[in-house]
């Protein structure tokens, strides 16, 4: 059987999966939030956890009042941690001192959405009071003003007073004196609700450069959904719990992935969208049992990388590699498993459960020609 | 580079309001300097005549609680000093004073201070004065008039040179020739100059022999003696009759006593301390609104990761340029309202270094309060309010 599994691809998603504690940017373990105490207490956030790597950019969405905003304040420290887990850049915050706060702020730029410039200021001396915080030095910060300034469209505007900007220019301001430090976490409201497309573009733009560039992470509380496009993760937000956190970039890596297994050649974007949320990734050791002859089937399995043998009451009958898979037939006539899979060598497999992978049955006609397609073939 | 002055930045954006907060506070400084001004005018005024007065001690009765009570002492105690080494003159001064009535013609008698001086002796400081008096000599039954006495003397008090002016004193004709500046206290109205012969002749009933008794004895030391020693030294030597004081411990004795016996102390440093808190209250009302005024900018700024210490050296700051600006132009009212006042009542309202540094430093103190209490309210800006 053929393969057209791209293996480079496959070792990002790999890498990528489940990333380990250096390259988060963002852990979130059991947040909890209240406002007030007692009978007039308000829960705001409930149980909340979150893993963002660095370089991200994540989309918040949610109704207003679903808690992002106290989340937002949370991850900034600009409030301060009740109950559970947060690290930033690896960095405790819940009881963490004053002193080390300010540490962790100067390493986030904060873009929020009123501009808060200094009237008395001008928006290069707005911009450079950011750059002063950090120590950075006039003949560094002073082309490197000019520069994001231009590119934001305010090159002619440098040496103006807020007073002399309109409502967008005076936002562009903001945004530079918030990523001109090149910080490593990036929050911002709305940054792009006062600006016209092609400025918002050119925010976004610099937003995926300072991502791509320098690792930095960035997180948007929009509504703005021009700008949707730049995410790798949406995290939607109802009643102060993570309500869905949808790894785009994963998500369109494992689709592409998925391109290469004939059997999804076929199957509509959103079908396999829908398949790569839910498939979970699997890794065997040479040697192991992945599914035993005469259990109950739970999973169906598609191996992206090694080899599997096919024992059937102890007897070898088959080698399959690369693209192929396995343990649907149990899944669709309920049955026990008729065969003992054994990995050859280390294999990785995708893994969908029973439930979901009949759903996709359902969904999708030709899905289940190329199932039976292929079972035809293997007999 | 050095950083964004901000706290410059913010004073001095909006120009209106920086006129309003200067002002403001120039008039708190007004305020102050005005009441240590009457202060200092009512006590400064009390010692004006010994302040006039040539030679570094002074000889009284003993007796003599203040200057305005008459008790004298005798005029041999002046020669007595002059065997000491250190004593190179000694000059007498004579002074009328309850029973001293002055008379326009068509005006009420009105009581006056007379000081008797010699004109070979003089204890005058001012050599101008020492000159007219000189003069007088030329001239019987005449006398020189304190600029600074009530108007309602009736006395044309600024003369032009060569008028006089006739008046009655103690029953007998006084011409007033020509004039000098001393000022008025709580005791005297006003002054009049004249020679010690003519002041016997008005005045005879002062003693048996009117110039045997003198009020007070300036003694002039040679350069370099310790003025405290001679003078301890001097008054073993006269025994316990009189008093013998160095003339700056005598003006701050005079002080003192006024200080003791009247409320004016207590009075004016009330109205200092008005001053101040009408100071406080603006100084804060400026740094608040600011600081309200931008608020959310503040608030930026810590979540940025400014530290508190910067916002306390930003009102620091902010505090002492207020201050600064303030209180130069409060001085310069104040100087214009010294004037105009002094002119007015005939108090001595004089500024001196000392005195102005010493409202500066309320002015400070005033402007870095209201710092501390705005500094409360900057420190309230909440940046988990921005999103």
């Amino acid at each position: 059987m053929t393969s057209a599994i791209d293996q480079s691809q496959l070792a990002e998603l790999l890498r990528s999966w489940e990333p380990n504690d250096e390259q988060l940017c963002l852990a979130i373990r059991g947040l909890q939030h209240h406002y007030g105490t007692g009978e007039a207490g308000k829960q705001v956030l409930f149980d909340n956890s979150l893993r963002i790597g660095k370089g991200e950019i994540v989309i918040m969405t949610g109704p207003s009042g679903s808690g992002k905003t106290t989340l937002l304040t949370l991850i900034g420290t600009l409030r301060s941690v009740q109950a559970g887990s947060l690290r930033v850049l690896g960095d405790e915050l819940n009881g963490m001192e004053v002193e080390q706060v300010n540490q962790v702020r100067k390493k986030i730029g904060f873009i929020f959405q009123a501009h808060n410039l200094f009237e008395s200021l001008t928006a290069f001396q707005n911009v450079r009071m950011a750059c002063e915080l950090v120590g950075m030095p006039p003949e560094e910060f002073r082309p490197k003003i000019e520069s994001v300034m231009t590119r934001l469209g305010l090159g002619n505007r440098i040496h103006y007073k807020p007073k002399s900007l309109s409502g967008g220019q005076k936002q562009r301001v903001a945004i530079a004196r918030g990523i001109i430090h090149t910080p490593r976490l990036i929050l911002a409201d709305e940054p792009t609700a006062a600006l016209d497309a092609e400025s918002g573009r050119e925010v976004v733009t610099m937003f995926q450069e300072l991502a791509r560039d320098y690792g930095t992470t960035i997180l948007i509380v929009t509504h703005d959904n021009r700008i949707l496009d730049v995410a790798h993760r949406i995290i939607n937000m109802v009643d102060g719990s993570i309500r869905s956190n949808v790894d785009v970039h994963r998500t369109a890596l494992i689709c592409q992935i998925l391109k290469g297994f004939s059997l999804f050649r076929e199957l509509p974007p959103k079908t396999l969208a829908d398949v790569a949320d839910k498939l979970k990734l699997q890794c065997f050791s040479k040697g192991s049992e992945i599914i035993r002859q005469g259990e109950i089937g739970k999973e169906f399995f598609m191996i992206g990388q090694g080899q599997v043998d096919i024992e059937i009451d102890g007897a070898k009958v088959n080698t399959l590699g690369v693209g192929s898979f396995f343990g649907e037939v149990s899944l669709i006539r309920d049955q026990p498993r008729n065969a003992t899979v054994r990995a050859k060598d280390d294999v990785t497999c995708f893994v969908l459960d029973k439930q979901e992978f009949q759903e996709v049955i359902k969904a999708s006609a030709s899905f289940e020609e190329e199932l039976r397609k292929a079972l035809f073939e293997r007999q | 580079m050095s950083r964004i002055p901000l706290a410059w930045k913010n004073l001095t954006h909006d120009r209106r309001k920086l006129f309003v907060a200067v002002s403001g506070i120039a008039f708190a400084v007004l305020l102050m300097f005005q009441q240590r001004g009457f202060n200092h005018a009512l006590f400064d005024s009390t010692v004006a005549l010994l302040r006039d007065l040539d030679g570094e001690i002074v000889i009284f009765n003993r007796a003599r609680f203040a200057l305005s009570s008459e008790l004298r002492f005798d005029r041999n105690v002046l020669d007595l000093v002059l065997s000491d080494a250190a004593v190179q003159s000694s000059a007498p001064v004579y002074l009328e004073n309850t029973v001293a009535r002055l008379r326009r013609f068509g005006t009420r008698a009105r009581p006056i201070r007379i000081i008797g001086v010699s004109a070979d002796q003089s204890p005058l400081a001012d050599a101008e004065t020492r000159q007219k008096v000189e003069e007088l000599l030329q001239k019987p039954n005449s006398a020189l008039v304190d600029t600074r006495s009530k108007r309602n003397f009736g006395f044309n008090l600024n003369p032009s040179p060569g008028t006089e002016e006739a008046g009655e004193l103690a029953g007998r004709t006084i011409m007033v020739v020509g004039s000098f500046s001393m000022g008025r206290d709580f005791a005297h109205e006003g002054n009049l100059l004249m020679l010690s012969d003519e002041l016997a002749r008005y005045f005879p009933y002062r003693a048996v022999k009117p110039l045997e008794v003198v009020d007070l004895g300036l003694v002039r030391l040679t350069p370099g003696s310790d003025v405290q020693a001679v003078a301890d030294r001097l008054q073993t030597r006269l025994g316990p009759g009189v008093s013998v004081m160095p003339r700056q411990a005598l003006i701050e004795r005079e002080i003192a006593f006024w200080a003791r016996s009247t409320p004016i102390g207590t009075i004016f440093a009330v109205g200092a301390i008005m001053g101040f808190v009408v100071g406080v209250v603006i100084c804060y009302q400026v740094l608040a609104t600011d600081i309200a005024n931008h608020l959310s900018e503040f608030a930026t700024l810590r979540a940025m990761g400014y530290r508190n210490g910067y916002f306390f050296r930003l009102i620091f700051s902010q505090s002492v340029f207020l201050s600064m600006m303030g209180f130069l132009p409060g001085m310069l009212a104040s100087w214009m309202l010294f004037r105009f006042t002094s002119m007015q009542t005939g108090l001595l309202m004089m500024m001196t270094w000392d005195r102005a540094l010493f409202i500066f430093v309320l002015t400070f103190l005033m402007c870095i309060i209201s710092g501390a209490f705005a500094l409360r309210k900057l420190l309230s800006a909440d940046p988990a309010s921005l999103f």
